[in-house]
């Protein structure tokens, strides 16, 4: 087993080196056609989100692996060893499994139990599969982590008490604003985080909803959703006094609001409080404005220090999803190590013999007006034929499992005979 | 009999400030909502007395220096329940009690004899201006508690450091509202006392404004509430610049209150 997970995520890395990395991996192809260019790597998956980086991958060789996949990091995020050491993790095998789990179910999320992780592990899945950098092992572990994320999202309370980002800001709004009724709201950027905000304001009676967009389509369409109003992008600077709590999450690759525009809109309110959201990476806003007086200017990593406040009251959830995740590593470990070929030869021919004993206590009706050598010859037969049909596919298999690459074979037979399936 | 009830509210402002201080460090809203009962009561007992001493004197009670004091701390104590009532800002009390405590302190030092009023000073006019003035000087304390506060909950929400501690702070808004609210009202109290003070002067100095320590330093302050109030209203001023500013002006007012009584020679002086 040689299953290797490395990356970063917003519990190793600060914002900045986060941000260094993300923004060099715009296009998540190349990347991945780079790692699946390391000859060492036979599998490979590429994951970037705004909290995390990572690279699941199965190789032929761990530590040739690993030692280029740490490369391939360092020449991206322009990182010098040092940083990269305090950043990087590193898990093999069964503690990738656990890990890519944990993730999926979004436990490792910045805002435990956020439901977009699992819609980006699906993402960047796809992308894989597309250029055919996933093979037998990645296409069960990544099959088994959407089972794992949807078993804890039904028998855990951790998606519905998701004490999310928008509730750190919520909380952070009610201390700047005291009530939080009739403030106006700005969201730019759509995506389900900047979404999931809105909701969670919404139902707090906010006063207007403005939502700016890109696609100023989409910015319609969202206000739609919300009741709420749609901006040009262009006229953000003149519109920005209107509103009290702004929330950016674009993916734009510099800075949407800076001082300046914040200065003017702050003046045009008459100095009147502005309390500022920033949970995209990289950032939407720059930090500058954080300076300028009567404005809060809250980035996604210090909502994490609030969120952290509230984490107690979900550990015992969180204890929960722990046991279900070990009882998954458990069945996939179990799955794995069936994966050999002489394992797969008995339980083939266990199913068969089976089938023969089955068939034949079905026919007993019948055969009992036969005598004990008709009987007896019956059985030879039948467990002839199966022995002349598996004897191909027997032979098959030891052979190819001489240099190493029967894995896509026992698994073919495993799922098509339904050897998994007890 | 009355100094009874003076004794009275003089402890039980300290047990409300020790609750408001208790609820601070255990951050429990409760133990801050008894404590607003508590101080209640102090401000009750503490208005049996003035009561009392105006009945049995049949005078202002409020002539001399140590007298101020007392008045002093009832009146913060007043307004700041009459806050309560509105908005949520019990915090505010853990300021406002301790205060209103030690201001009773420096009082009872000297409360326990009645002062019998000079001739001169014997006028409604002078009872109406040391009511007026000091009632305003009140609110200006009670706007410089909300100032220090507001500046304490920004510099931890600009500092990301959002405890338990923050939280049992009122919000900015509400703070720099209280601020705002007090200055105008404090401002209105103080150029009404101020006028009816010169207006008294003119009838037996001879003249409105005498130029005596303790009148320059009140006019320096009342100037500088003056350019903040302006400030305010005029150039939008809000929050931490206000806040800092009424910390400024209250420090000139502090030394027109207590510094000129006790180092200049004043014709301005209580008994």
């Amino acid at each position: 087993m040689n299953i290797i997970l490395i990356g970063m995520n917003h519990k190793t890395a600060p914002l900045e080196i986060r941000e260094r990395l993300y923004l060099s991996c715009g296009d998540d192809v190349n990347h991945l056609a780079e790692i699946m260019n390391i000859p060492e790597i036979k599998e490979g998956l590429y994951l970037a989100t705004c909290n995390r980086v990572e690279v699941l991958a199965n190789a032929t060789d761990g530590e040739g692996a690993v030692a280029r996949l740490r490369d391939f990091i360092f020449h991206h995020g322009n990182l010098s060893a040092e940083e990269m050491s305090k950043c990087l993790y590193l898990h093999h095998d069964h503690e990738a499994v656990r890990h890519l789990f944990r993730v999926a179910a979004s436990i490792d999320s910045m805002v435990m139990g956020e439901p977009q992780i699992l819609g980006q592990i699906k993402d960047a899945f796809r992308t894989a599969v597309e250029h055919n950098a996933t093979g037998v092992i990645l296409n069960k572990i990544l099959h088994h982590s959407f089972r794992v994320a949807k078993r804890v999202r039904s028998e855990t309370g951790i998606a519905n008490n998701a004490v999310s980002v928008s509730f750190a800001a919520v909380e952070l709004a009610k201390k700047i604003f005291g009530v939080i009724e009739g403030r106006n709201v700005l969201l730019i950027g759509a995506g389900e985080m900047s979404e999931l905000a809105a909701k969670h304001l919404i139902s707090r009676r906010v006063g207007k909803i403005f939502i700016a967009n890109r696609t100023y389509a989409r910015a319609v369409k969202m206000a739609e959703d919300f009741h709420g109003t749609a901006i040009e992008f262009d006229m953000l600077p003149e519109r920005l006094h209107e509103v009290d709590i702004v929330i950016t999450s674009t993916g734009a690759p510099g800075y949407v609001l800076t001082p300046p525009m914040i200065e003017a809109a702050i003046r045009r309110r008459k100095n009147r409080l502005l309390f500022l959201i920033d949970i995209a990476v990289p950032r939407d806003i720059d930090p500058a404005v954080g300076e300028i007086d009567n404005v809060y200017l809250y980035n996604i990593d210090d909502l994490q220090g609030i969120v952290d406040s509230n984490l107690k009251s979900r550990k015992k959830e969180a204890e929960k999803a722990e046991t279900i995740i070990d009882e998954e590593v458990t069945k996939y470990l179990e799955w794995y190590s069936a994966l050999e070929v002489v394992p797969t030869i008995i339980s083939l021919r266990e199913k068969m013999e089976g089938i023969i004993r089955g068939e034949i206590a079905k026919s007993s009706a019948w055969m009992e007006n036969l005598t004990e050598d008709e009987k007896r010859n019956i059985e030879i037969m039948a467990n002839s034929i199966i022995n002349k049909v598996l004897h191909d596919p027997i032979t098959g298999l030891k052979e190819e499992s001489k240099d190493n690459s029967a894995l896509p074979y026992i698994a073919a037979i495993r799922r098509l005979f339904g050897l998994d399936d007890k | 009999m009355d100094i009874i009830f003076f004794r009275v509210a003089l402890v039980v402002y300290l047990l409300s400030a020790l609750g408001y201080l208790g609820s601070l460090y255990t951050r429990r809203v409760l133990v801050a909502k008894v404590s607003t009962w508590v101080l209640f009561s102090a401000f009750a007992f503490h208005t049996v007395f003035f009561a009392m001493r105006c009945i049995k004197t049949g005078q202002n009670p409020v002539v001399s220096f140590h007298e101020m004091l007392s008045f002093f701390a009832w009146a913060m104590a007043g307004i700041y329940l009459a806050f309560q009532l509105k908005t949520k800002t019990r915090v505010l009390g853990a300021f406002v009690s301790p205060v209103s405590f030690l201001l009773m302190i420096a009082a009872s030092k000297d409360m326990a004899g009645y002062v019998s009023i000079p001739a001169a000073l014997q006028s409604n006019l002078v009872a109406i201006h040391v009511i007026l003035a000091v009632t305003g000087e009140a609110l200006f304390a009670l706007a410089t508690c909300a100032g220090a506060m507001y500046l304490i909950q920004e510099g931890l929400l600009k500092n990301k450091k959002v405890s338990s501690f923050s939280k049992v702070l009122p919000s900015l808004t509400d703070l720099d509202r209280i601020n705002h609210i007090c200055l105008m009202l404090g401002f209105s109290l103080l150029t009404l006392g101020i006028l009816v003070g010169s207006i008294w002067a003119r009838s037996v100095w001879g003249s409105l404004w005498q130029w005596d320590p303790k009148q320059t330093w009140t006019l320096a302050a009342w100037f500088a509430y003056a350019v903040l109030l302006h400030q305010r209203l005029a150039m939008g001023w809000k929050g931490h610049k206000a806040a800092l500013f009424t910390l400024l002006a209250f420090a000139a007012l502090l030394i027109s209150l207590v510094l000129t009584s006790l180092l200049f020679v004043t014709a301005h002086r209580f008994i």
